[in-house]
């Protein structure tokens, strides 16, 4: 027999406002946990995914939406930059790597992107299985030509001219390195082949590739990033798909109607566009440079991903601090409502009272069963709250996963919840001093009498 | 013999709603040595209740010493009045004032809580098999008889082997077979363990049994 048995069967006794008092702390401890858990678990997953990007190049537009799209197959590219601007950066002496992406397509609603083979070891991502699919500049000018020609077949049908049919035929090697979650969610195998969809997310109408399908050479190991849902093809088949442009039409040159001849393809200055490009820098010293240099010039815009994603994470930080303040709120309705439910049984309870100290219980020490009563509700309360929010987080989690191709550690215990914790005994504790001083003040005498 | 219990020029009086003052106790001497059983009887609203509970400490008094083995508990502040009433007065009252929620062997328990006496449940489930609830011990109060809930009440009186034992009419709710049955227990437990038993009551049947019967207003 001991105090926490008094205050077990004080519970007991009052087993419905007891267990009513507990899951509303349980809710809002529930709550903040999710909350923390899955904003921090968000930004540690953005800017895990911006290591290695350190700085984006593609279309004048918003900064924001151009690291979205490119880094994180979000939202849908601001444009196109031309060719030139990548050759030029490769050739930059402060430039490490230069990898071009170009967007426009997926499969079963996961991105295509079309890159080259530096992809992989310029932004650390490891294969799990088969190997990266084989790029080659000659190829690229070939399909870039190839995709021109194209382009001036129809503007030729467009003003009535037949047209004199390819210079060059360009056979791509159509291959595919594919995310861990594209492997798990659409069953794609080593060896196996896919069609794309027109449009950077599924439609049921929308135009299937099927004259061009890509072979899976490989398979990424998973990383808990964007690069998950992502299906990486050789940037010179992307453009082998019909209807991939690969030079705005309204430049000059573009709207000539015959037939271009096959010596121009290896002379183009411009031959076609990428959506962007990202940059490993020789050193970071180079960063600002480089970044005003191209915002100064018209072709193209850079923007650093880490930076990006801090303002995304501010504006987001304003509706977290609402949803925490929400949180918050529910906590103190939720200590609000152990005071009443505790000082309300104080009038049954009076008698009891009087009998432990008529037993010699000290005032004390029924301060103290009081407070440690409203106490153990609220570290009960918080502890199946921080078990319900971890199942809220696993279940978030699917569903970003989904959505972003992010994960979230549902079963991470972060430092932060120990506070909560004690967040909670404190806030059970002011909860029970009103009905403890009730308490306290309980005249024996008057109360053990026999009632009548 | 040494007292156990010795009240001297004790006094309590209320405050009416008119103001005036209602002389409740008046005890000039009142000595009881080890062991004593004695009944202290008077009518309703005379005060019987009003007296334990200055004995016990629950109430203090206007003035007068209340000496318990030689210490005087009105001297006591109350967190020590408190601790000595666990350790040294057993107290058992006309409706029991068992807790609900708890059952007889915790009910029992609960008294040595406070006195903080280590010796456990040994003792309790001794009493309790005393008094003839050995195969009851985990029944809480609503599972047990109006007379099986005051002899657990005597063993929670008892658990702590106090010097003193207080009973406040404790036969009053019970029938008449009942409440012989535990007074005569009660005296005999009390006995064994050389228990100094004060019994309030106004009860004639139960004043009977007793050799020493002292009328209240004796004591003036």
């Amino acid at each position: 027999m001991n105090l926490l048995t008094i205050i077990i069967k004080n519970m007991r006794q009052r087993a419905l406002a007891t267990t009513l008092t507990t899951v509303s702390v349980a809710l809002a401890v529930a709550l903040t946990v999710a909350i923390v858990h899955i904003k921090r678990g968000m930004e540690d997953r953005f800017q895990q995914s911006t290591v290695g990007y350190e700085m984006v190049v593609g279309a004048k537009g918003s900064p924001l939406q151009l690291v979205l799209n490119t880094v994180f197959n979000l939202d849908i590219s601001p444009g196109n930059i031309p060719w030139s601007v990548v050759e030029k950066l490769r050739t930059d002496k402060r430039v490490k790597a230069a990898v071009p992406f170009s967007v426009g397509d997926n499969y079963h609603g996961f991105r295509i992107i079309g890159t080259t083979d530096e992809f992989g070891e310029a932004f650390g991502y490891r294969l799990a299985a088969g190997r990266w699919f084989n790029f080659s500049k000659d190829a690229l000018r070939d399909a870039f030509f190839e995709a021109n020609e194209r382009a001036h077949e129809r503007i030729a049908k467009e003003h009535g001219v037949e047209p004199a049919g390819p210079a060059v035929h360009y056979h791509a090697a159509s291959e595919a390195v594919i995310g861990a979650t594209v492997a798990r969610e659409t069953g794609l195998r080593m060896g196996q082949t896919f069609i794309a969809a027109h449009g950077l997310e599924a439609a049921p109408d929308a135009e299937q590739h099927t004259d061009n399908p890509w072979t899976v050479v490989g398979i990424l190991a998973a990383t808990g990033t964007a690069a998950d849902r992502g299906l990486y093809i050789n940037l010179d088949s992307f453009y082998h798909i019909e209807g991939h442009e690969v030079r705005d039409s309204t430049k000059a040159g573009a709207t000539q109607t015959g037939p271009r001849k096959a010596e121009e393809k290896d002379t183009d200055p411009d031959p076609g566009q990428v959506s962007a490009v990202a940059l490993k820098l020789k050193s970071p010293v180079y960063a600002l440079g480089l970044y005003r240099e191209i915002n100064d010039g018209a072709d193209a815009m850079a923007a650093f991903p880490a930076v990006e994603v801090r303002k995304l994470f501010s504006i987001v930080g304003n509706i977290d601090l609402i949803l925490l303040a929400q949180a918050i709120l529910i906590g103190i309705v939720a200590g609000v409502a152990i005071a009443v439910s505790i000082y309300n049984s104080m009038s049954e309870r009076r008698r009891e009272i009087a009998i432990l100290r008529a037993l010699g219980a000290r005032r004390g020490m029924i301060f103290a069963i009081v407070v440690l009563e409203a106490m153990s509700i609220c570290f009960i309360g918080a502890v199946l709250g921080i078990m319900v929010g971890h199942v809220i987080v696993a279940g978030a989690n699917t569903v970003l996963h989904r959505v972003s191709g992010f994960t979230v550690e549902p079963l991470s215990f972060q430092s932060v919840e120990l506070l909560i914790i004690a967040g909670c005994i404190v806030l059970g504790a002011l909860s029970g001093i009103g009905p403890a001083a009730r308490a306290y003040r309980t005249e024996v005498a008057e109360h053990l009498a026999p009632m009548t | 013999m040494a007292s156990v219990l010795t009240l001297r020029q004790l006094r309590k009086s209320y405050r009416e709603s008119d103001g005036s003052l209602l002389d409740v106790i008046h005890i000039n001497q009142l000595s009881l040595a080890q062991g004593d059983q004695v009944a202290l009887v008077g009518q309703s609203g005379s005060g019987k209740s009003t007296l334990l509970n200055l004995i016990a400490g629950i109430q203090l008094p206007d003035a007068g010493e209340i000496l318990v083995n030689d210490t005087d508990v009105t001297k006591l502040p109350e967190a020590k009045r408190d601790r000595f009433r666990a350790a040294n007065i057993g107290y058992i009252f006309q409706t029991f004032n068992l807790l609900q929620g708890f059952t007889a062997l915790e009910n029992v328990l609960l008294g040595q809580l406070f006195a903080h006496d280590s010796n456990g449940g040994d003792r309790a489930v001794e009493l309790l098999k005393t008094v003839g609830l050995g195969k009851r011990l985990h029944h809480k109060p609503s599972a047990l008889s109006i007379g099986e809930q005051q002899r657990v009440a005597i063993a929670r009186a008892l658990v702590n082997a106090p010097p003193l034992v207080l009973a406040d009419e404790p036969t009053g709710s019970l029938d008449t077979k009942n409440g012989e049955a535990v007074l005569e227990l009660m005296r005999r437990v009390c006995a064994d363990g050389k228990h100094t038993l004060l019994l309030v009551t106004h009860d004639p049947q139960m004043m009977r049994s007793f050799e020493r019967v002292i009328p209240l207003e004796d004591l003036r």
